[in-house]
């Protein structure tokens, strides 16, 4: 069998420094780098396209499953964690690997060679499942996660101005910067607080603290103006929607 | 809250009390056949019940001047000021009343026959002022003690409460299986480390049992609990964790209540430290200013930071026990601004040699900040 190339990501060293000396005995697998923050890793990932992931998910800044929403090629994933969550269930639930710190050779090599067998078979770690049960009970985010090439961007939701839709990707506006983001505009809109952002439109959606005010476009339609001079559609449902709120 | 006004039942028997006095006085004056029963009666009845709801005032002076609090001079003097006044204002009343009696009776030379016993009326009112305000003062006496008492139980219920939630924290799963990791990575290539990690674990867990079981520690017992936790959670993060500590000497015996800082200094570590991609430093500082202890602690943190649910609970517990030990005497600050988060604890300065700062041997000169 080829080589299966690796990269460990964790912030502590120790924790890397474990599964380093585990992997010793698995010449199969080739640690290609080490990443010790979600930013590094989502750069590596991309650049690098490894097969397997060994993935910490409590990092500060980016966790573990926000690493997995932004890297989009297929890989193995072998989560690392430090203690019970909601995760595990859902890890358990879509059988995908994860190691409870901390662990033992013995467990290691268990999922080792899971993962290596979904590999032969081309299952790739089923990404969305897993980011669903990441995310505890329908919770609102509070910032939007954006890859560019392999840099990450984090805009926090109350910076983003609003949001187009542009086939199978949205563009965020935020600080007078575009964003594109893979992702359905409606998937997106169920994660934001439906009190601080509405879809005015089939393809825009605003967060209404930028509206400046409304007006009267053609026979039936209106404009939103923005409090930066940016004018969007507003369809009659939208605006049914805006005036609910207001 | 008047205690007398307050309550119905407790007004209409009071007032029934007065009600007696009012008879009393009446026949204080109808007796001597100064006056006749219809005007004695008519005279004192009204007049002994309006004082009585004028005295209810003196509960106001009461609860300014406490016995406790007030030097007796200053109590005597407020009082017989505050007597001196109800009893004005109930002649005011008395007259007006007289007058209207007079009209109303037609008697003959009623005011004059009033005014002759006007100094028995003001000694009379003297003497009840001062049984209102004996009264007033007895009622005040007992909510204060009933009080304190209430406050020791919560302070008593608070501390358990902490101690728990203190041990339970020491048990702390994050806390716990991340040293273990760290223990077992540790393993393979340095065994002394291993061991020492081990010693200094335990170490931990057992001086935040010893320590949580005892009502107050000193401040260098405290300090050197926050600084072994940090100590240990520096293995893990290396170098991404530094710490900084400027502890006055004269500080070190200071009494507080033990880990009173634990879920202070574990939540600069978890909120603070673990979201910053290259950590921090958490400065601790200690100092005496007069009476009182000031405790700061600083820590870098990302302002951008997914904010727990369980964020606000270790702050929260702090000051439901120095609420519940200190009443008003202790204060927690707590600002965010400017990428980093500072805590100021001011408690009052104790140590067991009682409130005195020990003269320093040999002290720096201090710039004022």
């Amino acid at each position: 069998m080829d080589a299966i190339n690796a990269i460990i990501v964790d912030d502590e060293e120790l924790a890397r420094s474990i599964i380093r000396e585990y992997l010793a005995d698995h010449p199969e697998i080739q640690v290609i780098a080490e990443c010790s923050n979600g930013f590094e890793a989502v750069k590596a990932a991309t650049d690098l396209k490894p097969d397997l992931l060994f993935l910490d998910v409590q990092m500060p800044k980016l966790n573990g499953f926000e690493v997995l929403e932004l890297i989009e090629t297929d890989l193995a994933v072998i989560f690392i964690t430090a203690y019970e969550q909601y995760a595990v269930k859902a890890f358990e639930v879509h059988a995908v690997d994860y190691l409870l710190k901390p662990f033992s050779r013995e467990r290691f090599d268990e999922a080792l060679a899971l993962a290596k067998e979904k590999l032969a078979r081309n299952e790739f770690v089923p990404r969305l499942e897993i980011l669903s049960a990441a995310k505890p009970n329908n919770e609102t985010v509070e910032r939007v996660l954006v890859r560019d090439g392999s840099r990450v961007f984090v805009i926090p939701t109350e910076r983003i101005d609003f949001i187009e839709a542009q086939d199978d990707y949205v563009s965020i506006r935020s600080e007078g910067k575009s964003h594109l983001k893979k992702q359905r505009l409606s998937d997106l809109q169920s994660m934001l607080d439906p009190k601080k952002f509405v879809r005015i439109h089939r393809s825009t959606i605003l967060n209404v603290e930028r509206l400046a005010r409304l007006e009267l476009y053609a026979k039936d339609s209106r404009m939103a103006i923005l409090k930066d001079g940016t004018q969007l559609q507003v369809s009659r449902s939208g605006y049914d929607a805006l005036k609910e709120l207001l | 809250m008047h205690p007398i006004l307050s309550n119905q039942e407790r007004l209409a028997v009071y007032l029934i009390g007065w009600l007696v006095f009012g008879l009393l006085l009446a026949a204080v004056l109808a007796l001597p056949h100064d006056f006749s029963w219809l005007e004695a009666v008519s005279l004192a009845v009204p007049l002994t019940l309006i004082y009585g709801l004028i005295c209810l005032s003196s509960w106001y002076v009461c609860r300014v001047y406490p016995l406790q609090k007030t030097p007796v001079a200053q109590v005597l003097a407020v009082q017989v000021m505050a007597a001196i006044i109800t009893i004005f204002v109930w002649g005011l009343l008395g007259s007006g009343w007289v007058l209207l009696l007079e009209r109303v009776l037609t008697i003959t030379g009623f005011r004059s026959r009033v005014l002759a016993k006007a100094p028995l009326m003001i000694g009379v009112g003297i003497i009840l002022y001062g049984l209102t305000a004996a009264v007033h003062y007895l009622i005040v006496t007992f909510e204060a003690s009933k009080e304190s008492e209430q406050r020791e139980l919560q302070s008593r219920i608070f501390a358990q409460e902490a101690e728990l939630k203190a041990l339970r924290a020491q048990i702390n799963p994050h806390f716990l299986f991340n040293s273990l990791n760290s223990i077992s990575a540790l393993a393979t290539h340095n065994p002394p480390a291993v061991r020492a990690m081990t010693l200094r674990l335990a170490d931990f867990l057992r001086k935040s049992l010893r320590l949580g079981a005892q009502e107050s520690i000193r401040l260098e017992e405290e300090i050197s609990m926050s600084l072994n936790f940090l100590e240990i959670e520096q293995i893990r993060y290396g170098s991404r964790l530094q710490i900084v500590q400027k502890i006055e000497d004269v500080c070190k015996d200071c009494l507080v209540p033990p880990l009173i800082l634990q879920p202070l200094i574990e939540n600069a570590v978890v909120h603070g430290i673990a979201h910053l991609l290259d950590g921090g430093t958490i400065t601790l500082e200690a100092e005496w200013r007069g009476s009182v202890l000031h405790i700061h602690i600083e820590n870098p943190i990302d302002p951008d930071r997914p904010r727990s649910r369980k964020g606000g609970l270790g702050l929260e517990n702090v000051t439901k026990r120095l609420r519940a030990i200190y009443k008003d005497d202790a204060q927690l600050n707590t600002d965010e601004r400017d990428g980093a988060f500072r805590i100021d604890l001011w408690l009052p300065a104790q140590t067991n040699l009682g409130l005195h700062r020990p003269v320093p041997e040999a002290e720096p000169a201090r710039l004022p900040e």
